[in-house]
């Protein structure tokens, strides 16, 4: 045991001293630099935007003729569900391969910055229309509504911009792995291995979407497939968010127990978890179709199964973090059933902004179980409850662990160090985007129940009774986004800060070690191709019916509509 | 180990509910793809069962796998017909035969053999399925009239493309392995 812990020693020394001496390289820092700059631009501009829809929405605030609510709405669903976490993922993962997999080969760091350019390329082209108000279709662009066709052009660029980065790192994970033979992928790369086969592959039904409505949006063709389209979309959507909450907990399992000063989760465990989001994620797209016309009620039941069978991983994710902070806080001297708790470093924003995130996604999963459930979807809907929920696990959950990450990754890409009044500062922002969210989605979440539309604009429905009823919730609405939009600034301060103008010094990439007495992950978990057809598969399974039904049966398909 | 085969029976039982197995029946794809390989699965949960209880009889009948796999074969191959399907749900006694013979003459075997058969016994079984799978999708989508009197043609329909996207991934699995060289990798 004592040979064990002294050799463990010896290359750990070795790793921080091969770390301190070289760090990040250059080339590969102003990657990740330019798409973490990106990300925090785009949360920026986006939470402008987010305010002032929850403001127009309390009936606060009327927008200008010229900018209204639905193209607040598109942009501001576009900047932060597509450019903020695609961005942010990409940066912190090519990060994380530079650094686990001895950095990024030359043919890779061009594949990143061709994919920057053609994502930022697309993305103009996307905001174009959306500022002339031609494609007010908000972030679920699916049809009927139908916006300019420069749009969904634009979003063909952000598709391959991405998966060329997707390339880049399978390119790059498969030399490491040839370099390396018998070795397992490290875990932060697996987990990147894992996002980025889920971005390609769950990319691909909005690619086939995208180019069915280019055509009818240039009026080519006459009609759509609405079903058809939608089910295409939410096959991507879906698994959109479960890319960000993939990213989100490969922090929780790799980066903070570094930072508490523990060991991480059992290996082999993590590694299931991983495949099995892999393996299960697209197929959950159905449940946001619950409602949908045109798929019968007994493929509507089993996918009930396949959402839930997501919820999985989770629960085995929760109880993970849970047992890793408890085993951490007892090394530390931490007593009682519960008063371990004492022992965890509350005061260090990298810890303390993920653990909210954690502690965050209890209600948001349990919600989102809620929403899964054919008759309790019934009710909620097409109410803010969802909004309230999707802020809740994209808002808090996976926001917050990206402020978490940047705390740390931003000193480690720029060679500079995170001050203490930059710690407290995020603990400051950090309390402060708790409480916003929480009285925010709360009030979503409340006035949902209560009956209230999303996705329109502030409505009195000429002063009914039940619709004047809803406004204090909205009030709350207002407030917990103003008090979001001084989180927004605050942590933009924070990482331009620490990107350009903190003290110089090495700060070190926290990736967690296993514990000692460890066994070998079986190399089973390495079988990426295994995996990936195991997905399709599954896939197929999931759509074949309804795909079959929705083309034979089909109506006669929809024109384009432009409702606002 | 034992524990699996329990689970495998267990599993079997549920199969074998009225509500269970009428809902899965309900549905022409789900029958095909859902219910006949949780039967086989069932049955490679239970093999470890049989295969401790008759020893002499796996090694002796089974020695390189081929046995078991034909064997297998021949009953998945059984259960892709149209007619098959029809009578499991009209007739009672095929019915029961459906719910011994794919765990027990299906899956168990399937379970002995699988270890025991030589890479290339193993590549040719999924080349086989692959074919017979993009047949019976031709078959099925293509077909001009009703194959089934219990099912509707856009059943039929739907059973045809799970067969084509299935094939599509075993493809996909054959593409990879026969790309992949793991050696390189170890």
């Amino acid at each position: 045991m004592e040979t064990v812990i002294k050799q463990t020693g010896k290359t750990q020394a070795f790793k921080d001293k091969a770390n301190k001496v070289m760090g990040i390289s250059l080339e590969d820092a102003k990657i990740t630099k330019s798409y973490l700059s990106v990300a925090f631009l785009a949360i920026l501009l986006g939470g402008i935007l987010g305010l002032l829809q929850g403001l127009n929405r309390a009936g606060m605030l009327e927008l200008p003729a010229w900018l209204n609510y639905y193209q607040v709405l598109t942009a501001h669903g576009l900047l932060l569900v597509v450019v903020l976490s695609a961005f942010f993922t990409i940066g912190y993962f090519y990060a994380g391969l530079s650094h686990t997999l001895g950095g990024l080969l030359p043919k890779v760091r061009k594949m990143a910055w061709i994919g920057f350019w053609m994502k930022i390329f697309g993305f103009v082209l996307a905001v174009i229309p959306i500022l002339m108000n031609e494609a007010s279709v908000m972030y679920t662009f699916y049809p009927p509504m139908a916006a300019s066709p420069i749009f969904y052009i634009g979003l063909v660029f952000i598709v391959l911009g991405v998966w060329m980065c997707a390339f880049g790192a399978f390119i790059n994970v498969a030399s490491w792995r040839k370099r390396n033979p018998g070795q397992h992928i490290p875990i932060l790369s697996f987990f990147a291995t894992g996002v980025f086969v889920l971005l390609f592959f769950g990319s691909i039904p909005v690619a086939i979407e995208v180019f069915t409505i280019i055509p009818w949006a240039f009026g080519w063709v006459e009609t759509i497939n609405v079903m058809v389209a939608r089910t295409l979309f939410w096959a991507f959507g879906h698994t959109l968010v479960n890319i960000w909450y993939l990213t989100a907990v490969s922090a929780w399992y790799v980066i903070v127990p570094k930072i508490i000063g523990g060991r991480r989760w059992n290996d082999l465990l993590t590694r299931i978890v991983v495949i099995a989001l892999v393996i299960m994620n697209i197929t959950g797209g159905f449940h946001h179709q619950i409602i949908d016309p045109g798929i019968s009620e007994p493929v509507k039941y089993m996918h009930v199964f396949m959402s839930l069978a997501i919820g999985f991983p989770s629960l085995m994710t929760a109880y993970a973090m849970f047992a890793v902070f408890e085993r951490t806080a007892r090394k530390k001297g931490g007593r009682g059933l519960i008063g371990w708790y004492k022992k965890l470093p509350w005061g260090d924003v990298r810890f303390l902004a993920p653990f909210i995130a954690m502690a965050a996604f209890i209600p948001a999963g349990a919600g989102g179980i809620v929403q899964s459930t054919n008759q309790l979807n019934q009710v909620v809907h097409n109410t803010m409850w969802i909004v309230g929920h999707f802020h809740l696990t994209l808002g808090m959950s996976v926001v917050m662990t990206f402020f978490g990450i940047s705390y740390w990754l931003i000193p480690y890409v720029s060679k500079r160090m995170l001050t203490p009044q930059i710690n407290k500062l995020g603990v400051i922002q950090t309390i402060i985007w708790t409480l916003g969210m929480i009285i925010m989605s709360g009030a979503m979440h409340w006035v949902g129940l209560l009956g209230s539309p999303r996705r329109t604009s502030y409505s009195t429905y000429f002063d009914n009774a039940t619709a004047l009823s809803w406004d204090p919730y909205l009030f709350f609405l207002a407030i917990g986004g103003t008090l979001l939009m001084i989180g927004v600034l605050m942590q933009v301060y924070a990482v331009f800060y620490l990107m350009f103008f903190a003290p110089k010094g090495n700060t070190e990439f926290p990736v967690a070690d296993v514990e000692e007495d460890e066994a070998p992950t079986p190399r089973w978990t390495e079988r990426w191709g295994l995996w990936i057809v195991c997905m399709i598969v599954l896939v197929g399974m999931a759509y074949v019916i309804p795909l079959v039904d929705f083309i034979v049966n089909a109506p006669p398909g929809s024109p384009p509509y432009k409702t606002w | 180990m034992m524990k699996s085969s329990v689970y495998g029976l267990l599993l079997l039982l549920v199969l074998m509910l009225p509500p269970a197995a009428d809902f899965l029946e309900s549905i022409m794809i789900t029958h095909m793809h859902m219910q006949m390989p949780l039967l086989v699965i069932s049955g490679i949960f239970m093999a470890k069962f049989f295969q401790n209880r008759f020893t002499g009889f796996f090694s002796k009948w089974n020695e390189n796998g081929v046995p078991g796999i034909l064997l297998f074969s021949i009953i998945l191959v059984y259960w892709s017909l149209p007619r098959t399907m029809d009578e499991a749900l009209t007739l009672t006694s095929v019915e029961v035969f459906k719910f011994i013979s794919l765990p027990f003459l299906g899956g168990v075997p399937l379970r002995d053999s699988w270890p025991k058969l030589s890479s290339f016994w193993k590549h040719a079984l999924i080349i086989f399925f692959t074919i017979l799978f993009l047949a019976l999708g031709w078959l099925y989508i293509w077909s001009p009239v009703q194959l089934c009197n219990n099912y509707l043609v856009i059943e039929q329909i739907t059973l045809g493309w799970g067969f084509i996207s299935t094939a599509f991934a075993m493809v996909i699995y054959l593409i990879y392995s026969y790309f992949m060289d793991f050696s390189k990798y170890e």
